[in-house]
């Protein structure tokens, strides 16, 4: 522990030191800089036959810095650097840029991109965030953005590795991204709680032979347009998935490949006058035949009414040819499912906010409600509980011992 | 006598209606003398809820276009758990305004439905409608007195908004400098009931335009107010379309 602790102040050292020196000489109006530290305390009432603790902290450094080194020229970047009590963290300091490990980096290049902006083009190189559809509950076009489920609940975003070009014309925006280097989801860790196995494996020694990662590059095209009264999109990838098939090797030893996806997507919001409507729709098709095709739509209802917002809508899925195998699929588990979310602004420094998701069958539900408070300009406070019921064959009531309180406290710079 | 009940009745009438009218033309006037093609500031936030308790904030603001037809982006600089979060609007004269509001943490773009404009802007006591640019021709106008007020001899004028506008309001009094025609007092009613009050002060001319560099907004109901200081100021400067998309909006 002793040598990762001063690993990390060693490359913090070599960090900070060039950065600071960087920072002072840039030109203030040019250089925007924030970040924060948090520590997040979250306690399980129950304990899961593969996890027997109850409790797991947390804490997480982030700092993001943007530069604009000519009016038509902006570098960004931000770093990570995470520690937690249960492992989940790679007890390794050294700098991850990759997100492609089955735990996450202790310290990892978050984000480092140069974007070019010349009129109506836009055009975005390096390691990046990419959000497509409109939707808010859940977002079945959004291909690049691979995510972090070792929190199956509550998982963040990763970025990718992508060139991007947007034509925008202010109605009209015309999205091209090719991403040469896969970046997959993270899953659930074997030896955690957010793993539920099958009885039948109970005992059972599985020996994880990790990833398969796709070569061939991914490449994806979105239309975006704003009309009078209603957006549209229609977007198409093709690339991989970015969450795992598990594929049997041998006896007990197991590896996740990443089937080929082909995906037909669009998505709207109109604007009435008593709620605003948004839906998103994808078609998702194997050109490998090794992952069921499908569709995933949700439609969505939006409303604030003075202090309070509320969204509701229903998310369903089709499967229109089925392919055996196990897959982590967290979209088709939040799928078939009523999902809300309201939110109360108490007043400018207390809110409260409520998330469900509840599926159609009634055996799988997850409500989460938090609390959260700024103290002076730069603490935050959030206290709230997760609550999931149901049964053990439905993808949310498989994880009805992971019910939990959290506390997090944020300092924002 | 009948003869002169009418005569009287008669001229009433047109005394009223030309009061009426020239209540429209002084808030015409006022609405003439502050039309700029853009503008620009960076504002600063107090906001003193009921037990006194005070947030601070920060924005950069700038709007292309006026009254009914412009375009603004709002992006906070401070404090920093918002430093970076964007609003979009893009106004309209016939229909609610679209917005879209840009939120770093999340990496992603989202259009707000706002149904319901009496909504408070990002726990401010501004309510998104008072941030709108009001139209002259959005509204009906009688003159309700005339009054000294921050030291300035000042018109007093009653609003009421048009069917065609939706409004959270039933009415307004409006108080209008008579040197410079500068709104310095806006008070809204809910159904007779005073529910906020907006006060300008620090009325200064910038780039040919008279404008209170202060505005102090007070929730009645809530006991609540909020403090809005104008800096860097500045009117008609040069600013593109392309500055006012989603594009835009994701990048700063």
């Amino acid at each position: 522990m002793a040598d990762v602790g001063q690993a990390i102040l060693r490359a913090a050292d070599r960090i900070a030191c060039p950065t600071l020196l960087l920072i002072c000489s840039l030109h203030a109006q040019d250089f925007t800089q924030r970040g924060f530290l948090q520590t997040g305390l979250a306690l399980y009432p129950e304990t899961a036959p593969n996890d027997s603790s109850h409790a797991v902290d947390d804490s997480l450094f982030r700092y993001e810095a943007s530069y604009k080194v000519r009016p038509w020229l902006r570098i960004s970047g931000a770093v990570d650097a995470e520690f937690d009590t249960h492992e989940q963290v790679v007890r390794a300091a050294h700098l991850d840029w990759q997100d492609r490990s089955l735990r996450r980096p202790l310290l990892s290049l978050r984000e480092l991109n140069a974007t070019i902006s010349q009129g109506k083009l836009t055009a975005e190189f390096g390691k990046q965030f990419i959000r497509w559809g409109k939707a808010d509950l859940l977002n079945p076009t959004d291909r690049f953005a691979p995510k972090d489920f070792l929190s199956v609940t509550d998982p963040g975003f990763l970025a990718v590795t992508a060139a991007r070009v947007i034509y925008d014309t202010g109605s009209n925006s015309f999205d091209l991204v090719w991403q040469p280097r896969f970046t997959p989801s993270r899953t659930p860790l074997l030896d955690q709680r957010w793993t539920v196995l099958p009885e039948s494996l109970a005992g059972v020694s599985l020996n994880d032979l990790g990833s398969l990662v796709p070569g061939r590059s991914s490449f994806g095209a979105r239309w975006n347009h704003v009309g009078s009264g209603y957006e549209v999109s229609a977007s198409f990838y093709d690339g991989f998935n970015s969450l795992p098939l598990f594929q049997a090797a041998a006896n007990t030893d197991f590896r996740r490949i990443y089937p080929a996806l082909r995906l037909y997507g669009a998505d709207a919001a109109v604007p009435l006058p008593w709620f605003t409507v948004k839906t998103e729709v994808a078609y998702y098709t194997s050109p490998d035949k090794q992952q069921n095709e499908y569709v995933i739509y949700v439609i969505q209802f939006e409303r604030q009414i003075k202090e309070f917002a509320i969204v509701a809508g229903y998310a369903g899925d089709a499967v229109t040819s089925y392919t055996p195998g196990l897959q982590f699929s967290p979209e088709l588990g939040f799928a078939r499912a009523v999902l809300a979310h309201a939110q109360y602004t108490i007043d400018s420094t207390r809110s409260v906010a409520t998330d469900a998701a509840i599926r159609q069958n009634g055996q799988g539900s997850w409500l989460r409600t938090v609390y959260s408070q700024t103290i002076g300009q730069h603490w935050r406070v959030t206290t709230g509980f997760a609550w999931i019921r149901g049964n053990p064959s439905d993808f949310l009531g498989q994880y009805h011992r992971n019910s939990y309180a959290l506390l997090t406290l944020r300092y924002s710079f | 006598m009948n003869k002169t009940f009418l005569v009287s009745g008669f001229s009433f009438l047109v005394i009223g209606s030309l009061w009426g009218q020239d209540a429209r033309q002084i808030v015409a006037d006022s609405q003439q003398r502050g039309q700029s093609k853009s503008q620009q500031y960076a504002g600063t936030l107090e906001v003193i809820g009921s037990s006194n308790k005070i947030t601070l904030k920060r924005w950069m603001f700038q709007r292309l276009g006026s009254f009914g037809a412009s375009k603004a982006i709002l992006r906070f600089t401070a404090p920093p758990e918002v430093k970076g979060v964007a609003l979009l609007i893009i106004n309209h004269q016939d229909r609610a305004s679209d917005q879209w509001m840009w939120t770093p943490a999340l990496e992603r773009d989202r259009r707000i439905a706002l149904q319901d404009r009496s909504t408070r802007f990002f726990g401010t006591d501004f309510s998104f409608e008072d941030l709108e640019e009001r139209d002259v021709n959005q509204f009906d106008y009688k003159p309700a007195g005339e009054e000294t007020f921050d030291g300035q001899p000042c018109w007093k004028i009653e609003s009421k908004p048009k069917e065609s506008k939706s409004s959270q309001y039933t009415s307004s009094i409006l108080t209008i400098r008579k040197d410079n025609y500068v709104v310095i007092q806006i008070e809204n009613f809910s159904k007779d009931k005073l529910v906020r009050r907006i006060h300008y002060t620090d009325v200064q001319q910038q780039d040919g335009i008279w404008a209170g560099r202060t505005t102090e907004v007070q929730d009645l109901s809530r006991g609540s107010r909020t403090v809005l200081k104008l800096e860097k100021l500045q009117y008609n400067i040069p600013m593109k379309e392309e500055s006012f998309t989603l594009e835009a909006l994701r990048h700063g």
